[in-house]
């Protein structure tokens, strides 16, 4: 973590510095304000990221310690979603609102109906995982994932 | 599902003890097309973005020669004045937001993850999302030809009030907009996704001084991305506004400000030229490394390097506007004329990867050579455009033209071919042929210097930029020919290329998993990878993790 939120807030402080120095020396105010907006961008995240290295009180995790083992990264490593429609759904829809906002009311409709219903389905899919079959009770069968009759046996798992 | 790795200790990579990373993702294996529109598997979506990014480049370069054909001969009527300024707009524009970056954004999805040893994207269903954002983005913008009144025709930076609705009416502008506003947004959300990849899915022992420069040149690349798209975003929804509702932002006649769009969009414009070359840098440096059988030289400097590139083009967007007269030029000279020290430092360490290497000049190599010599042309009159005086002579001349092409060119076009040659095997699992490659090397790289050299005299002769045609008294002509033989080359190279890619797919050579003997970890999986990438990881000491595991005579030196 430490890396991180240096790059982070060595970026931040260096925007900072050349908006100072923008905004004493030119009468620009469209760049002085990028550049703040650029320097906050970069203090947020810099700062999100110390405040996490000190909830973690610098104990380092298994990727920024020069010499882990595989197998200190052992457990769970994320949420990995298998296969989506709503993304397609979504972007669809952004489409028809672009084309809406040319063209007409009745494309944002449609854009809007795209848009909304695949954000719901996205966010059911979400939900259900919480509920789907748990981790325990699914049988480990080797690197390339379960075999044919466990998926067969899983309906509703698409992700 | 929730995705577990059992990461056992003990023996690397090749020792029989070492157990595979069970892994447990339960779901539909779609196939086919089903694949390609719901996949979310972080390989699919970058061939998917590579695909569609090329699909751009051979569109956009079609236009090029439609505009070299214009620009045979003096007084020619090949295209039309409207035609033309469509062309010259559209072809910039879908080789920046279709081509150039996102190219490198497909690169990041297919590579990153594999060279950090993570099992996917951090957010893979966001992931397909930005891609479907980015392909509507290409749909919309390129529909504008489709319309009455065509495409945008006002360049590719759009300038205030040419771009007002009074000026430029019709619904073809409205799409340009719309269309960069949406790969904007996939820009912005592919950044979100590979920055907490890096920051979160290392595999243990990937400290962030170990990992792949291209991983760091990607991840820098995003940082920008992510400064430079919002302010676009921005800018772009004010000119709709003045376009549609009434607004006067840009518009001097209602009180607006043009120098606003001009401070917005090259605030936006600059970083973008980073943003198309940084990651290319980092594919380069990946095969000086692998094809030197060296590590990096001068591995932190190079970080060092691209940081400073990075932070300084947030404050050097205003050298487009030296001749508005409207901006500091002190300070924007200086700062453009420093990025000259960090770019020169990465040339330096790109020789020293090389000096004393054992080479293998295979068709990436020459690429990534080709790259370096194509780009320094580039950056040396670079460091000419930053000085005012010169500037204001050649400003909106074809020396700037050839200028920026050859930046351009070197890094996106080179650098994306090296990237194809380096990476096809692990894509397919067979390797492109090497006669057809080196063909299409060689007639690239002389067509480019035919086409882009002469154009640098046309400046100096004074020949603006954009014009449609010219007079046969300006002395124009025999140069301007000569550009012209070299696009039809160059379109020439690069479809060896292409049939190289679709030959080779089906029938190449078998490449096995680790054709290169390459250093990092992407070539420690089977080709192509397996589902969530890896069974079994090297154990990670240095930042060619792989090298150690298959040399352990040669351990890379810890800590140079």
């Amino acid at each position: 973590m430490r890396v991180e939120f240096r790059v982070c807030l060595g970026a931040a402080l260096f925007l900072g510095i050349i908006d100072l120095i923008y905004w004493f020396t030119s009468n620009d105010d469209a760049g002085t304000a990028c550049l703040l907006f650029s320097f906050f961008a970069y203090a947020l995240i810099g700062s999100f990221l110390f405040l996490q290295w000190r909830r973690r009180k610098g104990i380092p995790r298994p990727e920024d310690r020069d010499d882990a083992e595989m197998s200190d990264g052992a457990g769970e490593v994320g949420f990995f979603p298998a296969a989506s429609i709503w993304p397609a759904g979504i972007g669809i829809g952004a489409v028809f609102l672009a084309i809406g906002l040319i063209y007409g009311v009745w494309y944002l409709f449609i854009g809007g109906v795209f848009v909304i219903g695949s954000l719901i389905g996205f966010m059911v899919e979400a939900e259900a995982r919480e509920e789907g079959p748990d981790d325990p009770g699914f049988p480990a069968v080797g690197p390339t994932g379960p075999d044919p009759e466990t998926r067969a046996a899983t309906p509703g798992t698409s992700r | 599902m929730t995705l577990i790795q059992e990461r056992p200790s003990g023996p690397g990579l090749y020792s029989e003890e070492a157990e595979p990373l069970t892994q447990i993702v339960p779901g539909p294996r779609p196939r086919g097309v089903v694949k390609f529109i719901t996949s979310t598997d972080h390989k699919q979506i970058g061939l998917n973005y590579m695909v569609t990014a090329f699909t751009g480049f051979l569109v956009s370069g079609i236009m090029a020669e439609l505009m070299r054909t214009q620009l045979a001969g003096p007084d020619n009527h090949v295209l039309t004045a409207n035609a033309y300024n469509q062309l010259v707009t559209m072809h910039g524009t879908v080789m920046l937001f279709v081509f150039g970056g996102p190219f490198a954004f497909g690169l990041a999805n297919y590579i990153l993850p594999l060279q950090i040893g993570a099992p996917d994207m951090a957010f893979p269903r966001f992931n397909n999302l930005s891609y479907w954002l980015y392909l509507g983005g290409f749909l919309v913008m390129m529909s504008g030809f489709l319309t009455n009144n065509g495409a945008a025709d006002f360049g590719w930076f759009s300038y205030a009030p040419l771009s007002e609705a009074i000026h430029t009416p019709g619904p073809g502008v409205d799409m340009w907009i719309l269309g960069i506003a949406l790969t904007g947004f996939s820009g912005i959300f592919t950044a979100v996704n590979v920055i907490t990849t890096v920051f979160t899915l290392r595999a243990p022992g990937m400290v962030m001084f170990r990992m792949p420069i291209f991983v760091w040149n990607s991840m820098v690349t995003l940082f920008l991305v992510l400064l430079a798209f919002p302010v676009l975003t921005a800018a772009l929804a004010l000119l709709w506004c003045d376009r549609h509702l009434g607004t006067s932002f840009y518009n001097p006649v209602g009180g607006g400000q043009p120098m606003l769009w001009l401070n917005l969009f090259w605030f936006f414009g600059h970083p973008e030229v980073y943003i198309l070359a940084l990651p290319y840098f980092g594919v380069v440096t990946e095969v000086f490394a692998t094809f030197s059988k060296k590590p990096v030289f001068g591995y932190k400097g190079m970080i060092a390097a691209t940081l400073s590139i990075a932070g300084l083009s947030m404050g050097v967007w205003a050298h487009h506007l030296y001749t508005t007269g409207a901006v500091l030029l002190p300070f924007f000279a200086a700062l453009s004329l420093l990025i000259a020290v960090p770019t020169g430092i990465k040339f330096f360490n790109w020789i020293g990867t090389m000096w004393q290497g054992v080479l293998t000049l295979n068709t990436a190599m020459l690429f990534a050579i080709g790259f370096l010599i194509i780009f320094l042309c580039g950056g040396i009159t670079g460091v000419m455009l930053a000085q005012p005086p010169l500037d204001f002579q050649l400003h909106n001349t074809y020396f700037l033209v050839a200028h920026f092409h050859y930046v351009l060119l070197g890094t996106t076009v080179f650098g994306a071919f090296a990237s194809i040659y380096y990476w096809f095997p692990k894509y397919t699992g067979r390797l492109l042929d090497e006669r057809l490659g080196k063909l299409s090397f060689a007639i690239m790289f002389v067509a480019t210097n035919l086409t882009y050299f002469p154009m640098h005299d046309l400046g100096l002769r004074g020949m603006p930029r954009r014009v449609f045609t010219y007079p046969a008294n300006a002395g124009w002509t025999f140069l301007n020919q000569l550009a012209t033989i070299g696009a039809y080359l160059l379109g020439i190279g690069v479809l060896f290329t292409v049939i190289n890619v679709f030959l080779s797919f089906r029938r190449g050579e078998i490449a096995g998993d680790n054709p290169w003997d390459g250093q990092t970890l992407e070539w420690a999986t089977s080709s192509p990878p397996p589902e969530h990438n890896f069974e079994i990881l090297p154990p990670i000491r240095s930042e060619r993790p792989l090298w150690d595991a298959n040399h352990p005579d040669q351990l890379t030196e810890v800590g140079h």
